[in-house]
């Protein structure tokens, strides 16, 4: 009973930071000094040269239409959390109209999910692998090694690894492609081939710059694990290095980079942006970046979105998961 | 059983510290040895040379420490964690943090039991650990805790039993009851002295409450600036004690029944 409480809790608030999220996504642009409608005007006008006063009429109502603009205020409020949370429709993009928003999202969304997701999962687990030795065993090379390049990656901006690379494996020696460009039938070798061949370089990236992070924090969480009593314990039991490691060290070290991995996947929209640029990555960051260019009111409103229901989602799975993972929390 | 011949120990490798300083004592089978003294006396540090854990910067300066166990022949105390939790374990001063965490209470008593004590299949292991738990006086509902769900007396308990279902010929307890209440105390001495009957082994308590030795120690040792300045049946040296130290020591336990003259 206590657990269903916590549950119907939680998803309470899940929906009221949803709420809040998309209030302030509603009124920050209504606030802002550029109307999109004027901005829209004037776009077609100097496309289109003259057009007579009821023509520019028409089309003003029509496109205020589109952007959900009639009424008051709290009119248009009530119908802009209607259309979300009940259809999630954001109506056509402006840029490449009449493409709904929803399918651009939805055909971008693969690509980005799966380079930073398969890129932050592979830097957290090398990351806790390297991390977890090295703080077991200070004084061996390999550990000292992967250590210092961690230090030294960890304080590079994201955006300059990622030019580094481009400039140096695809300008220098052409090994990856400059630009992505996928070939192949669908669901054929060819295309899987393609697609590893043209995420390499990005997923390093990501991977280079984020793990050096992972091996230091775990590092100082297996340092301080180890002058604790039950691991003095456990060794005066006689319990092989092995086991002290696999047992007792891992999961007690590994626990809260559960959160920060939640947090990270969470994350990784804002982080897309600058890689899925350099790289010319069909993604999400992309998209957010053509919509800014362009004015794409819709497309922006969409991909912000997601990234607010990104981050609630991800918290709300680590509250969810963590009891499991850790019986000194248990709700109920 | 264990021999210890004038042994200096001490910290540090280039300004050496010593911490016990020609300590000569032998320990027996089937007895139940205090070691007594105040903080500073090197009790501790005995010890943790006699169990042979050299992890904290401890060194054996001079003379010997050696231990004798079936199976295993005569071992010096660098050699002594062969013997860990086969033919000797220990029992810790039980905090909040002794136990893993993550991990639950028949986990921890199952993690490092030697082969003689290992039953084929999880089912007939549980019920030996749930029989042996019986004859303690602890509820087979302990097993399936987690250490934080559990009080610090129970905690501490739990660490005993750990200690005794290796059925080793040597438990060396540092401490095992300071910190709790006097209830509690009794009940985890009591506790000791029941596992030491059964298994007719042999019993090491430090500790630096005399009452508690008074109440369970068959012999006594008495430290004092890293000697031992007294040792002897633990009735005669409460009885007659012989040493400045020592009768201070037992000066200072407080006398229930000359208060009640005092009142009355």
């Amino acid at each position: 009973m206590k657990l269903l409480n916590f549950i119907l809790g939680r998803l309470f608030v899940y929906v009221m930071v949803l709420v809040v999220g998309m209030t302030i996504l509603f009124f920050v642009p209504r606030f802002a000094p550029t109307d999109p409608v004027d901005a829209m005007l004037a776009k077609v006008a100097s496309q289109s040269g003259y057009m007579e006063a009821a023509q520019v009429d028409a089309l003003r109502a029509s496109l205020a239409d589109t952007f959900g603009l009639q009424g008051s205020m709290i009119d248009q409020y009530g119908a802009f959390l209607k259309r979300i949370f009940l259809t999630a429709d954001f109506g056509p993009s402006l840029s490449m109209y009449p493409t709904p928003v929803t399918e651009l999202i939805a055909r971008a969304l693969p690509w980005t999910f799966g380079l930073l997701f398969t890129a932050t999962i592979i830097a957290w687990v090398l990351g806790n692998f390297v991390g977890l030795l090295a703080g077991w065993r200070p004084e061996s090379n390999p550990a000292r090694v992967m250590e210092g390049i961690a230090i030294c990656l960890y304080p590079v901006p994201y955006y300059i690894v990622a030019l580094i690379l481009s400039v140096l494996f695809s300008y220098v020696w052409s090994i990856f492609p400059l630009t992505t460009t996928i070939r192949g039938a669908p669901w054929s070798w060819d295309l899987i081939r393609s697609i590893l061949w043209n995420s390499f370089l990005p997923a390093a990236s990501i991977v280079i710059t984020v793990f050096g992070w992972w091996i230091i924090s775990v590092k100082a969480q297996t340092t301080a694990l180890k002058e604790e009593e039950f691991i003095r314990y456990a060794r005066l039991k006689g319990l092989s290095d092995t086991r002290l490691l696999t047992r007792y060290v891992l999961p007690n070290a590994i626990l809260p980079q559960i959160t920060f991995l939640a947090l990270q996947i969470g994350l990784m929209f804002n982080g897309s942006l600058i890689t899925e640029i350099i790289f010319d990555y069909p993604g999400l960051g992309l998209l957010i970046y053509s919509a800014v260019l362009q004015g794409d009111y819709n497309l922006l409103m969409g991909t912000i979105s997601l990234s607010i229901v990104a981050v609630a989602t991800a918290t709300m799975i680590i509250d969810f998961l963590y009891p499991l993972v850790d019986p000194r929390i248990r709700h109920g | 059983m264990i021999s210890v011949r004038d042994a200096v120990l001490g910290y540090g490798t280039r300004s050496f510290i010593t911490a016990v300083n020609g300590v000569s004592l032998d320990i027996g089978s089937n007895e139940i040895v205090g070691v007594a003294g105040e903080s500073g006396s090197g009790k501790s540090t005995l010890m943790r040379a006699i169990y042979g854990d050299f992890s904290t910067g401890l060194r054996l300066k001079g003379g010997s420490i050696r231990g004798t166990f079936e199976g295993y022949g005569t071992l010096d105390c660098s050699d002594m964690r062969r013997a860990w939790w086969d033919a000797v374990s220990y029992v810790p001063q039980g905090s909040m943090s002794v136990l893993n965490p993550l991990m639950k209470v028949e986990k921890q008593l199952l993690d490092g039991l030697p082969k003689r004590q290992r039953l084929a299949g999880r089912a007939a292991q549980r019920q030996d650990l749930e029989k042996f738990l019986a004859g303690l006086g602890l509820d087979a509902s302990v097993l399936d805790a987690y250490p934080h769900q559990l009080s610090g007396g129970m905690r501490q308990r739990v660490l005993v039993a750990i200690a005794a279902y290796v059925s080793p010929k040597l438990i060396l307890a540092d401490e095992p009851t300071t910190a709790l209440d006097v209830v509690v105390q009794k009940r985890i001495l009591l506790m000791l002295v029941e596992i030491q009957r059964r298994l007719q082994n042999t019993l090491v308590l430090v500790s630096h409450d005399l009452g508690v030795h008074y109440q369970i120690t068959d012999r006594l040792v008495i430290m004092y600036r890293g000697e031992v300045v007294e040792t002897g049946a633990t009735d005669e040296i409460f009885s007659n004690p012989q040493h400045d130290y020592t009768q201070r020591l037992i000066g200072a336990l407080p006398d229930l029944a000359a208060r009640r003259g005092a009142v009355s």
